[in-house]
């Protein structure tokens, strides 16, 4: 087994720096591609698939890295950036990266778990700062709709990953391979 | 799928089905009614009437249209245009929200914050 690398390693920065233009180029992709769906907040979620990879490929801190990262980056290429999609899909990613990296401790749950864990993590988290902004709760109301999508988008991403997993050398084996 | 999966899979089932009558529950109220809030001001607009509201957003104007028993935004200065894609609704405990604009619209139930308060 491969010793687990320190997270300056070259091998961490480098992965983390390709994971993180994955995830830009698919975000950039989907907004500019991707119909978005009539709820705020609610997407495919292609980008996420980058922060799904990056648990095992550099662990939970490096992933947050990733997430953070690569919503700059799609922020400042779309001019979004300070606005108020920005506080949206800021709020959303962290609360995604929160609940997958407690997930992925998890011996009985798989990437497809993960993902699904995250996206409904991430709508909720959307919909309280869309809460927020508005003043008001009605943003909530949409919730329903919301977890039902993201449920959906979210086993797809999963299952993307999984593939994709089982063709990569896993640096953290104990997130990987089920 | 592993077991943990299909335990993620059916919490969130479970959340997405126990949000949908909360949901409803907090709206409460005149199912007939669309309340439409603002940053500047609360309008409430019965669903039979055919009226055109231009609402004062954040950003600029959000143009609500009332009309035959529904409710939709038809124009909004803002970048994603969700609100407009979100379509017409028309049964309680619908909502259409612009986030750029903090402009909401809902069927039935109170409003959020009363227009003005007199002291």
């Amino acid at each position: 087994m491969r010793p687990t690398p320190s997270s300056g390693s070259a091998r961490v920065v480098a992965t983390v720096a390709m994971l993180v233009a994955v995830g830009a180029i698919l975000g950039i992709l989907e907004t500019a591609l991707v119909p978005a769906l009539p709820i705020p907040g609610v997407r495919l979620g292609l980008a996420n698939l980058a922060v799904v990879l990056a648990l095992p490929l550099v662990g939970r801190a490096a992933a947050l890295r990733v997430s953070v990262l690569r919503i700059l980056i799609v922020a400042i290429a779309t001019g979004a950036l300070g606005g108020p999609a920005f506080a949206m899909a800021l709020g959303g990613a962290v609360a995604s990266w929160a609940v997958m990296a407690w997930l992925a401790g998890r011996r009985s749950v798989s990437p497809i778990g993960w993902s699904v864990g995250g996206a409904a993590a991430h709508v909720t988290a959307q919909l309280l700062v869309a809460c927020v902004l508005t003043g008001s709760a009605v943003p909530a109301l949409l919730a329903p709709f919301a977890l039902l999508l993201a449920l959906g988008c979210g086993l797809v991403i999963g299952y993307a990953s999984r593939l994709l997993l089982s063709r990569l050398p896993l640096v953290y084996p104990e997130f990987g391979t089920r | 799928m592993t077991r943990g999966d299909r335990i993620v899979v059916a919490v969130v089932a479970v959340l997405a089905i126990a949000a949908w009558p909360l949901a409803s529950m907090a709206t409460g109220g005149d199912a007939a009614v669309a309340v439409i809030s603002g940053p500047y001001a609360t309008y409430r607009v019965p669903l039979d009437a055919a009226r055109r509201l231009d609402v004062r957003g954040l950003h600029g104007t959000v143009t609500v249209v009332v009309g035959a028993g529904s409710v939709r935004v038809a124009e909004s200065d803002c970048r994603d245009h969700l609100c407009v894609e979100r379509g017409a609704i028309a049964a309680a405990g619908m909502a259409i929200v612009c986030a750029p604009n903090g402009v909401t619209v809902r069927i039935g139930g109170r409003a959020d914050a009363p227009d003005a308060l007199i002291r």
